[in-house]
């Protein structure tokens, strides 16, 4: 018996059919049932775990068609359309479902039809039935209003003027009642009986290109599995090939016989085509996730699909196949990096306009492109066609602190000159030389920064820093702070 | 191969003997292309590839390492602390940005580091590394993992790329996993790829790894700055760096002071009596006030003028950090 909280009270939210013969009812306080039967179990819900179940089934459920969608808490939605060839036809294939969710431990109900409302009620309402185009009417018809998926508020206001079945809904005229119950329940009627589309939203995009190998003895081993992608990948060249396109993102999608899906998605900085570098990229990946990969009882389908494609620019090698493609080096291997240690692992800096030091420079993964509103125009070429040199270069450390470091700095000969000796990481530094100050204010739209003085210093032991004070001093406000931001060479 | 290598032997035992005639290491005689056993050689389009060295344009640091630090080597890079970070990795910075003006097309760079040491010692700055080493943002990249398992193997697999100007590696203290066999993989792949590799390890002590070249770098207090009217009175000019030898097979050991010039993008020799262009400064001084401003020790002559008689070796100054004199050099100066 799972319980929920519901207006201040725990009350029961779902039963087994002991609990049920009891008997006891959804919605029934837990201190009621608790009194009538002390001996029953009593688990708290949790939505969140209940949702996660849902994505792991809708995951499992790809194998049959690549458009799965959720249904709200407790229902999955199949397209299969041009699918059902695949698996032996309809009942074929329902039949498969529904004894591989059984062995699973589940106890589901489904239903086929030509719309998704149709299938909706002969799901909940008649269970494991095939509705043919043209029978929707016939099987909505005696079932009650719950069928047509209706907000409970317009479901009981007809139901309080007598109409209780959908057949009566459909018997009556439309226009009274579109006026009496709104739009909302003509257009549930319409998409059940298939007179109006309805999108199902499948929770993945669909892949443009997927390859798939069903198994009949599963396969435990990573080198097996790494043989199949092999193949797999091999298989979709030619399509990529006859396309001139090449891979940017792949995945790798194994089923677990007992339902379990691991996901594994690699994304390449240049568009890749060659079976052995999609490989690479998986094998990289695998090993990252060594220590969590559980084959249990092995994987009987292993599916490679590409996510998204991109043109794929041909090269020619000259003859003795000499050439350097050192560019291609380096994104094969930025991109064997991403798919072992995820997203951020490579970086490039790119230089962006703005006063503030930390945010002169933006540091992106190297497989993005800058974008175009921060990158820096290009300066105008001087004389003879060469860039006009930069008039002035400010001093800049070559490291900067993530988050400027605060420093205590006793106290400055003169109130807005450096410090002679400050205190950062519970050590005291004296000041030998300074330069300074060199005033930086945020730009005139981010106003509420107050204005940073930066001093060049070096203490006694040659060591250069960059430390500056944020704010002036005035004897109205509390005194300005000090914080460390980078090093010098 | 077997007779080859009768006669690799024999010519490394030919070549022991002459350096044992001529007074020096085998290691810093002119090494014959292909027989070093140490050094791949490695063919592009039938041409043999020499590496060969990296001069840092500093004479006295060059003549000491014998000509400069091998291009196709792990080179080693040792901070005291991991306050020193932005001297150590500005040394190694420097080094590659050298690698990048000597490039035709230039290749990027990539900064391995871990999280913890960017954390502590900060993130490099690329605005920074371009105003002072010429390293433009388009030829950097970084690679920042969380392990120093993930950092290594990104070294070793970035150490066999020729599409890499340099691999910096940075790591924090003397982790079990950089041992013998890792810094030896390392050297190889660089080996290999004709790319130098930088371990910069900051807050570590020595130990023992496979890299030939050793440099245990120290921050020194930088010059001042040069303007017209002479010397800027506490200004923070050309920053110094005070770089010990720690281990080579060719160098000879000693500590020298370098001295980074931005603007010309060379490494210049801070020599015993101070800078070349701090002496004018200190004769104005003299001049206008004739008072030693620091008491000399007893039974010592200036060392200043001793300094301008003439001498064939300098007196050493033990307060100045400067380069010590070579082995053989010793004997004559005690003398002197």
């Amino acid at each position: 018996m799972i319980s929920h909280r519901d207006r201040n009270a725990q009350r029961i939210a779902a039963l087994d059919e002991r609990a049920e013969a009891l008997p006891l009812k959804p919605g029934m306080g837990i201190a009621d049932a608790r009194a009538m039967h002390p001996t029953i179990d009593i688990v708290e819900a949790d939505p969140q775990a209940d949702l996660r179940l849902l994505d792991g089934l809708a995951d499992w459920c790809d194998r049959y068609t690549p458009l799965v969608a959720l249904d709200g808490t407790d229902g999955l939605f199949l397209d299969i359309t041009g699918c059902t060839h695949l698996f032996g036809g309809e009942h074929a294939m329902l039949d498969e479902i529904l004894a591989r969710f059984f062995h699973q431990g589940f106890d589901v109900r489904a239903g086929i039809a030509s719309t998704a409302g149709a299938a909706w009620a002969a799901a909940r309402f008649r269970g494991r039935c095939i509705i043919e185009l043209g029978e929707e009417e016939a099987l909505l018809g005696p079932l009650p209003l719950a069928a047509l998926r209706l907000e409970p508020a317009i479901r009981s206001s007809l139901e309080s003027v007598g109409l209780r079945t959908v057949g009566a809904v459909l018997a009556a005229p439309r226009a009274p009642l579109v006026r009496r119950f709104g739009a909302a329940l003509l257009l549930r009627i319409d998409q059940a009986l298939g007179r109006q589309d309805e999108a199902v939203s499948p929770r993945l995009p669909i892949a443009p290109l997927s390859v798939e190998r069903h198994l009949a003895e599963p396969v435990i081993l990573i080198d097996d599995i790494e043989r199949l992608v092999f193949l797999l990948a091999t298989a979709l060249k030619t399509d990529l090939e006859r396309r001139g396109e090449g891979a940017r993102a792949v995945a790798l999608l194994l089923f677990r016989v007992d339902g379990m899906v691991t996901r594994l998605v690699v994304g390449t900085s240049r568009s890749i085509r060659e079976p052995r570098l999609i490989l690479k990229l998986f094998q990289e990946k695998l090993t990252a996730i060594a220590e969590d990969f559980d084959a249990g009882y092995g994987f009987d389908l292993v599916r490679l699909a590409i996510l998204t494609t991109a043109p794929f620019d041909m090269h020619q090698a000259d003859l003795a196949d000499t050439t350097e493609d050192s560019e291609e080096d380096l994104a094969l291997f930025a991109d064997r990096i991403r798919a072992r240690l995820g997203e951020g692992a490579v970086l490039k800096p790119v230089a962006v306009e703005s006063h503030l030091p930390e945010r002169a420079v933006a540091v992106i993964p190297y497989w993005q492109d800058a974008p175009q509103r921060i990158s820096p125009p290009k300066k105008p070429a001087g004389p003879r066609g060469l860039p006009s040199a930069v008039p002035f270069q400010p001093e800049r450390p070559i490291r900067l602190f993530q988050a400027p470091e605060p420093v205590e700095v006793p106290a400055s000969e003169i109130p807005d000159g450096p410090p002679r000796q400050f205190r950062w990481r519970r050590a005291l530094y004296r000041v030998a030389k300074v330069e300074g100050p060199e005033r930086i204010a945020a730009e005139w739209w981010r106003k509420e920064e107050p204005t940073r003085d930066y001093f060049r210093i070096e203490d006694t032991d040659g060591r250069r820093y960059w430390l500056y004070r944020q704010g002036l001093y005035d004897a109205s406000k509390p005194p300005p702070r000090w914080f460390m931001h980078g090093v010098f060479a | 191969m077997a007779i080859n290598a009768v006669a690799r032997d024999t010519v490394f035992a030919l070549r022991r003997q002459i350096a044992k005639i001529e007074g020096t290491l085998s290691e810093r005689l002119e090494a014959p292309a292909g027989l070093d056993a140490d050094r791949m050689l490695v063919r592009r389009s039938g041409v043999a590839e020499s590496h060969g060295l990296l001069a840092t344009g500093a004479q006295h640091f060059d003549a000491a390492l014998n000509g400069g630090l091998p291009k196709a080597a792990l080179t080693e890079f040792y901070g005291a602390e991991t306050r020193d970070a932005g001297t150590v990795a500005g040394f190694a910075l420097a080094l590659a940005g050298l690698l990048l003006k000597a490039a035709k097309t230039p290749t990027p760079i990539l900064w391995v580091g871990t999280t913890e040491i960017f954390r502590e010692a900060g993130f490099p700055y690329a605005r920074g590394l371009q105003a002072n080493f010429g390293i433009a943002p388009q030829d950097l990249l970084y690679a920042e993992a969380p392990k120093i398992s993930d950092a290594l193997w990104i070294a070793e697999e970035a150490a066999g790329l020729t599409a890499l100007s340099a691999v910096i590696l940075e790591l924090r203290g003397n982790p079990e996993r950089l041992d013998l066999t890792a810094t030896r993989r390392l050297h190889r792949r660089a080996q290999m790829a004709g790319r130098p590799v930088f371990l910069l390890r900051q807050a570590a002590f020595a130990e023992p790894t496979a890299a030939p070249v050793r440099l245990v770098v120290t921050p020194a207090p930088a010059t001042l700055r040069n303007t017209l009217a002479g010397p800027l009175d506490g200004s923070i000019g050309r920053p110094g760096i005070a770089v010990t030898v720690g281990k080579s097979r060719a160098a000879q050991p000693g500590q020298f002071t370098l001295e980074w010039n931005p603007d010309e993008r060379t490494f210049l020799d801070r020599t015993r009596s101070g800078a070349t262009h701090q002496q004018p400064r200190d004769i104005q001084n003299r001049t206008k006030d004739p008072v030693a401003v620091v008491s000399l020790s007893s039974g010592r002559t200036d060392p200043a003028t001793a300094a301008r008689s003439v001498l064939a070796f300098t007196p050493r100054q033990s307060s100045s950090p400067g380069d010590q004199p070579s082995r053989p050099q010793r004997p004559a100066h005690r003398r002197a």
